[in-house]
């Protein structure tokens, strides 16, 4: 654009009219391209959320209601009521034909109690991902000692073990110490997904702190933990909000293990029980896709309220180098 | 070190003995249904394995699915974290609902798709009805030619967020004046993407193409929930494969031995997009 020539051409052609009309081409296209990726994201799960709020009639309607006709909050309550009298189904509430796949499971009582589960393996992991972590962190990124390029490498390498070669020994070892069944059996091989990634993030943040810092809170007198203590946590709270964030949610995701390691309500997590019910096929579809957006909302909403940070902590782990 | 021992012996714990220890347990003939007989049978496992047209059909399967996918996810990325780099109104917005995929469960991402791939009341079926695309309700999944596509599907949309959430860090970090002077130096709107976007995104394809590559060549979720590796061997892939050997045949050893190629092939695989893509981590 800034080839053209400054002062007015003598022919015909009005530069200024054209940039402008090039301007407006590409406001569209921008927008247009907006509205598509908008509608390619939300629109999965708007029909999930949609068909959580319909009734069973409803919902196996033909085509498809996209937009409840008569919605309706059963299915939800029909979740946080399970367990509290007799098995509920919608068959005994609406007495249609139990065949039609108008079923509240069993377990839909446990759904609950899985989440609390997975919110206390993710909390537990978050926290010792953070102690064990950080102090790693700040040695690699601060403190000259031999080995120290050797232990980048090992972490990293820790990393790109697929999951499914740990299920097998991760296992026989639980096994052996009477682990199965129990929410430790969880942390302890989260933190084997989670940890590497944590110092990972944190290795190259504490890196983009001046050396400085550390040196003068030495020369105040701190120790080298004091150091780490009160003046580098302070300044990387975007790195360790992300952190936080990764590690949540990978926690509250997390699948494969969870169904190798748990077997009774006592251990279960929200996505062991979620998938337990998409076995069942007399289930109920409504009940199911209610079950699956409360599963959604926690870990959509914490990213949601965090999202400044992850570009941020992204930003410290990424484009160096 | 005494801030790095805590890190080393979780990892150690968590990592590298159960690496270790399944690369043991690899050479022995470990079958649960059998539990007292382990005899150690060496290579047995692994030479086994190359005989094996079950397991070769999962690598061939595992290979076209990453295939698909990283490549879909990385051009999707692409085009959308060019688009998010624009200063436009909504930008925000947008930015944020493109993290809705990202944080939701796997579990419940395949739990989604199998409701809209459902073939009596599914969202694909009433719309493409709708709109006259087909004239019956299809049953997608249990179409052999179809399956892994539309698993691939799946695993796109849910993967797209993060890989354009890298690239868009890798964007961010181009210096304005580069474009400035490319503009100088007369170069056309293809040109500077050609020769300025493209070269700083190398990083961040890097990481993509590590990440999801990894990702895509580990994936179950979906397969366990969609499939189950079905229909026929349409789906089964070398993670299920894994899977169902171990924990449905209890076949440890071989089990083991399958889950340490596929490290070991994972491993290779990053280390070739380091090499081929960036200078370091």
């Amino acid at each position: 654009m800034s080839d053209m020539p400054i002062t007015p051409p003598v022919d015909t052609i009005d530069y200024r009219r054209r940039q402008k009309i090039g301007r407006i081409v590409q406001r569209l296209v921008i927008f247009a391209s907006a509205i598509v990726v908008a509608a390619y994201v939300l629109a999965p799960v708007s029909w999930l959320v949609s068909s959580a709020f319909q009734t069973e009639t409803e919902i196996v309607s033909i085509p498809p209601h996209w937009i409840p006709e008569e919605p309706t909050l059963r299915n939800f309550e029909a979740i946080f009521t399970a367990g509290n009298d007799e098995p509920v189904t919608y068959d005994t509430r609406s007495g249609t034909d139990p065949a039609a796949g108008d079923f509240i499971p069993s377990t839909a009582e446990n759904l609950l109690p899985s989440m609390a589960n997975s919110l206390i393996v993710a909390t537990l992991v978050v926290i010792l991902n953070l102690l064990v972590g950080v102090p790693a962190a700040y040695a690699i990124a601060k403190i000259r000692f031999w080995g120290r390029n050797a232990s980048v490498y090992f972490i990293l390498i820790t990393r790109v073990i697929p999951d499914i070669a740990l299920v097998v020994p991760f296992f026989l070892v639980i096994r052996k110490l009477g682990m199965l069944d129990t929410l430790g059996s969880l942390v302890i091989t989260y933190l084997a997904i989670t940890v590497p990634f944590t110092v990972f993030i944190l290795i190259q943040y504490f890196e983009g702190l001046p050396d400085e810092l550390d040196k003068a809170a030495r020369v105040d007198g701190c120790s080298r933990f004091q150091a780490l203590i009160k003046v580098f946590l302070p300044l990387s709270m975007p790195s360790l909000v992300a952190v936080v964030l990764f590690t949540f949610l990978t926690s509250w995701n997390e699948f494969l293990l969870a169904l190798m390691f748990t077997q009774t309500s006592a251990s279960q997590t929200l996505p062991i029980l979620l998938a337990s019910f998409t076995s069942d096929f007399t289930v109920s579809f409504s009940f199911l896709n209610a079950a699956g957006v409360l599963a959604v909302v926690p870990p959509v909403i914490v990213a949601i309220v965090f999202e400044r940070y992850i570009v941020s902590g992204l930003t410290a782990g990424a484009v160096k180098g | 070190m005494l801030f790095l021992a805590p890190v080393m012996a979780v990892l150690g714990a968590v990592a590298v003995f159960p690496i270790a220890y399944s690369l043991y347990i690899s050479f022995f003939s470990m079958k649960l249904t059998r539990p007292n007989r382990t005899p150690f049978v060496g290579l047995k496992n692994y030479t086994d394995l190359l005989g094996d047209e079950a397991f070769w059909g999962a690598v061939w399967r595992t290979v076209s699915f990453s295939l698909v996918s990283v490549t879909a996810i990385a051009l999707i990325a692409l085009l959308v974290s060019l688009l998010l780099n624009q200063e436009f109104r909504g930008r925000r917005i947008l930015s944020t609902i493109l993290l809705v995929p990202w944080a939701i469960p796997y579990v419940a991402n395949a739990l989604m798709w199998k409701w809209i791939y459902d073939s009596s009341y599914g969202a694909l079926n009433g719309l493409l009805y709708q709109l006259d695309f087909i004239d019956k309700y299809m049953v997608w999944l249990g179409d052999q030619d179809k399956t892994l596509f539309l698993i691939a599907n799946a695993f796109v949309w849910k993967e797209v967020p993060l890989a354009t959430i890298l690239l868009l860090v890798s964007l961010k970090s181009i210096p304005s004046d580069l474009y400035a002077a490319a503009r100088v130096d007369g170069a056309t709107v293809w040109q500077r993407f050609v020769h300025v976007t493209l070269p700083a995104m190398k990083p961040g394809f890097m990481l993509v193409m590590i990440y999801e590559t990894m990702m895509a060549i580990r994936h179950f979720d979906l397969f366990f929930i969609l499939t189950e590796g079905g229909p026929g061997s349409a789906s089964h892939v070398l993670s299920w494969h894994i899977y169902v050997e171990t924990f449905r045949n209890l076949s440890f050893g071989s089990g083991a031995a399958m889950s340490y190629l596929l490290a070991i092939a994972t491993f290779a695989l990053s280390y070739l997009f380091i090499r081929t893509l960036g200078r370091k981590i």
